[in-house]
């Protein structure tokens, strides 16, 4: 919120946007947390004596540019505006508005999976060279604290927890069940020389089969 | 056009002295829209109802504010006479001057009156009709189980006229030989041959559900028979699914030929062929579970059954003897009339096994002494303990348990055979009631609330009262995962998106899901967003330095009601709002009422573990506390929202709370 607000210090009129799917989905972005944020915005600019006009708006996917094109009008009216969008979203508006200032209003961390309302845990790293094959289906890269291809290490705790983070289950020992109920352990028992993680030149650009 | 709004005002036959009304109406008529405003005193007794209707269609009134008192005694008589009068019955707003302004402040409260008058104006604006349909439902019944309980359902339910499929795991009916039945000399026997025999009832053995899908009225459930899958369709669900017992035995010993359950007991009883009667027997109950009614039914019935059949000496250790449910205490007395010992001991007697026979010391309390003994046989005390499959059970029927692990929730508000979800029912054992008495009346219970519930194949209900906008909604699940009634499922919208369907019939109306959308999707008639907002809004500037209560309908309204009637007296500047769940509450709310100018704003929500909807005020807190935070971000005192929950009956309480509010509030230079 601090970041926030020092980035829009000097202006007086923001458009908050949000995207409606994926931060929707993971209440990061909606259309209620762009209520949310955008009167928190008003009630400490005028707290400083200094008002602030925040207008409010959520296209469907910020990172469409035909979505995007929506909301022109009011972008037109303000000074900057924060999206609520991952960093992909920012950067569309970006590119769509040149000449107004974009800032980002979340950070956007990981890909996940819900696992409770409200709950979001990390899946996939988006690595670009997929080892789930070899894992029966779970990520050691993001779900083990160590990303170890050749686990575990030793440190597992009792219970099957990691030892780093006692709340989370050992990504290691999620694989052993796993495989061992689909009797594949023997996968286990290969050795995995270190991953190229160069696989994505970045920037990453992925072009479908043209059809 | 403008909408025209029809302004009511009652001065409760003079009970309501405080306020200058002809000041009011004279104020009143100034706000735009309002087309007239019209005092009528008594307006609840027929002369008043009658000036009501007959002015609504004179001057074409569309949409209606009432102020009089709280809406908790009168909000349904007037929707009624807007009915009457050919308008929507929730096109209604009512502005409570009675209990929450003129009872609840000395001195001349007229601008406050006013204030909620207008508040309820500008609400009234924004409401749209609700309409009600009949909706079908199936006339089918799943009762679970096989034992006395499910049997008696399934009979009680076919004689009233419904269809009834009786589900039981095992291959055959009628539960195990120390069940219920068996200890109250029914027949089990003939009960299984009549269900068997009735046409109304389809007895399924061996089988099992593997999924539930749909609500009320219309349950889509798979069963698992003999390695195939069918697929039923049925209108309630019954669980009558019982208990299973648990051995508690000192450490060291284990179950065996004079280490025995009731169960083998009854057994061992019933076998002709035994080897050698015990001579001497011992007993023991309720030391480690005090709900040891079953305990005490069973050892009762065995310790007489055993001194009649073989003339054993019968010792029953115990802590205490519960005799209330239904004839016990007869067996009790007839239990010691025989020559049954009973020892009372405080703690668990120890047990070991000697030579064959085991050797039990305690302390009797009563007599101060020390006994030894040495029994053929001893029955352990048995646990009473959920059935493993209700782990199962509850997961695929999206219901809770207790924390004991039996079906339905502790919470007070859930009807003793009800579920949180609409057309789930439980009966005896498996709710954990375990007398003869209390299943019977759990039967009878039941099989009226499913008859009430399916009987004419439909139900009347009010239709998208809580609706999903197919446009909005991005399927994020939240509120499937979120509501307390499993009421919302994901359905096809008419573009073949997949939306959120929230169930007209399964729905309870609390909002929970309205406040959770992170899309603002959904859409609460009567208390959507914006009519919270207009609510706040409507006081314009003159909201600085008003706290606002969003108040629960189902405690901390009616408490603010009855503090009124107490004339227990509080700070002038509240402003009350009423929900229908503390759930409902988003943050969103609370910061709108903060950027409009509001000193303070109070949550007011249930006791803990006592919400209608179970979880609304928990998630209250838990928004609330998310709200000091936010707020703290933007330099404002974080104190001035704050949750509080209290019951229906705590009006005290109630003005405590708004107190220490108002002290918060002047620290805070508001």
């Amino acid at each position: 919120m601090e970041e926030i607000r020092q980035l829009i210090a000097p202006y007086r009129k923001v458009l908050v946007a949000g995207c409606g799917t994926c931060v929707t989905v993971c209440w990061a972005g909606g259309e209620k947390e762009v209520a949310m944020l955008a009167s928190q915005l008003r009630l400490a600019r005028s707290a400083e004596g200094n008002e602030i006009v925040a207008l409010e708006a959520t296209v469907e996917r910020q990172c469409e540019r035909e979505m995007v094109a929506e909301i022109k009008d009011k972008v037109a009216e303000v000074d900057a505006v924060i999206s609520l969008a991952c960093g992909s979203g920012v950067q569309t508006m970006a590119e769509m508005f040149e000449d107004k200032p974009v800032f980002p209003g979340v950070n956007t961390t990981f890909i996940g999976m819900p696992e409770k309302e409200g709950l979001w845990v990390e899946m996939c790293g988006a690595c670009g060279d997929c080892f789930l094959d070899r894992t029966g289906g779970v990520c050691p890269i993001v779900r083990c604290a160590k990303g170890l291809l050749n686990g575990p290490c030793g440190g597992t705790r009792k219970g099957g927890k990691c030892e780093i983070d006692p709340d989370k289950d050992c990504a290691w020992v999620l694989i052993y069940r796993r495989l061992e109920k689909q009797g594949r352990l023997d996968v286990m028992r290969k050795y995995y020389a270190p991953k190229n993680y160069r696989a994505v030149k970045r920037p990453g650009k992925v072009q479908a089969a043209k059809a | 056009m403008e909408t025209k709004i029809g302004i009511f005002l009652c001065n409760c036959g003079g009970a309501i002295s405080n306020i200058d009304f002809d000041a009011a109406v004279k104020k009143l008529a100034e706000f735009p829209g309002v087309t007239c405003v019209n005092l009528i005193s008594d307006l609840c007794l027929e002369e008043g109802k009658e000036k009501m209707t007959s002015c609504i269609r004179e001057e074409h009134i569309e949409k209606v504010v009432v102020a009089a008192c709280s809406p908790e005694f009168t909000e349904h008589v007037f929707a009624e006479v807007l009915e009457k009068a050919g308008l929507n019955g929730h096109l209604l707003s009512m502005a409570n001057i009675r209990e929450q302004c003129s009872w609840a402040h000395e001195g001349n409260v007229t601008e406050k009156a006013v204030e909620l008058v207008k508040m309820a104006a500008n609400r009234v604006r924004l409401l749209q009709p609700v309409e009600k349909k009949e909706l079908p439902v199936n006339k089918e019944v799943l009762v679970v189980g096989g034992g006395f309980s499910a049997i008696n359902a399934a009979l009680q339910l076919s004689r009233v006229g419904l269809r009834t499929t009786l589900l039981e795991k095992e291959t055959v009916l009628g539960g195990g030989p120390g069940s219920l039945a068996s200890f109250y000399g029914f027949d089990s026997g003939s009960m299984i041959s009549t269900v068997e025999g009735d046409k109304n009832i389809e007895v399924l053995t061996s089988a099992q559900m593997s999924a539930v899908e749909g609500k009320v009225g219309d349950f889509r459930v798979t069963i698992r028979k003999d390695g195939e899958e069918i697929l039923r369709n049925y209108g309630a669900i019954v669980l009558a699914t019982g208990y299973r017992t648990e051995l508690v035995l000192d450490s060291g010993m284990k179950p065996g030929p004079n280490i025995v359950s009731q169960e083998q007991f009854c057994s061992m009883l019933r076998n002709p062929g035994l080897e050698r009667e015990p001579r001497s027997i011992a007993f023991m109950f309720d030391f480690s579970d005090e709900n040891s009614r079953f305990s005490t039914l069973a050892t009762l019935h065995n310790a007489l059954e055993a001194k009649e059949k073989w003339g054993s000496e019968v010792y029953v250790f115990y802590k205490s003897v519960k005799v209330d449910s239904e004839g016990v205490e007869k067996l009790y007395q007839e239990a010691r009339e025989c020559g049954v010992v009973f020892l009372k001991s405080e703690v668990p007697p120890r047990s070991a096994v000697e030579n064959g026979r085991v050797k039990i010391e305690a302390r009797d309390v009563l007599l101060g002494e020390d006994i030894s003994l040495a029994c053929d046989v001893l029955v352990g005390e048995e646990l009473c303990l959920p059935v493993e499959e209700s782990e199962d059970l509850s997961s695929l029927l999206n219901i809770r348990k207790d924390s004991r692990g039996f079906f339905q929730d502790e919470n007070v508000h859930l009807y003793p055979v009800g579920s949180e979800r609409k057309g789930i029912f439980f009966i005896g054992g498996c709710r954990g009631d375990l007398d003869l008495g209390r299943v019977l009346t759990d039967i009878s219970s039941v099989v009226m609330s499913v008859h009430e519930l399916l009987s004419s194949g439909k139900i009347l209900a009010e239709v998208e009262r809580v609706k999903a906008d197919p446009q909005k909604c991005v399927a994020c699940l939240t509120c499937i995962r979120v509501c307390p009634h499993g009421a919302i499922q994901l359905v096809r919208a008419d573009n073949s998106k997949e939306v959120a369907g929230i169930s007209d019939l399964a729905c309870y109306a609390c909002g929970i899901c309205a406040a959770i959308c992170p899309a603002k999707a959904i859409r609460f008639q009567g208390y959507k967003d914006e009519e919270i907002l207009a609510q706040i809004e409507a006081l314009g500037k003159s909201l600085n330095g008003r706290n606002v209560a969003l108040c629960c309908q189902q405690s901390a309204y009616p408490a603010a009601d009855l503090a009124g009637k107490l004339r227990l007296h509080y700070p002038e500047n509240l402003r009350i709002i009423r929900v229908p769940c503390a759930g409902q509450v988003d943050v969103f709310h609370i910061l709108k009422a903060f950027e409009k100018g509001a000193a303070a704003v109070l949550v007011m929500g249930c006791e803990d573990g006592a919400c209608h909807h179970i979880t609304g005020n928990t998630r209250a807190k838990e928004r609330v506390k998310y709200c000091n935070m936010l707020l703290k971000e933007v330099k404002v005192d974080g104190r001035r929202v704050a949750m509080f929950n209290l019951s229906p009956n705590a009006p005290h309480k109630f003005v405590r709370a708004v107190n220490e509010m108002a002290k918060i509030t002047k620290e805070s230079g508001r």
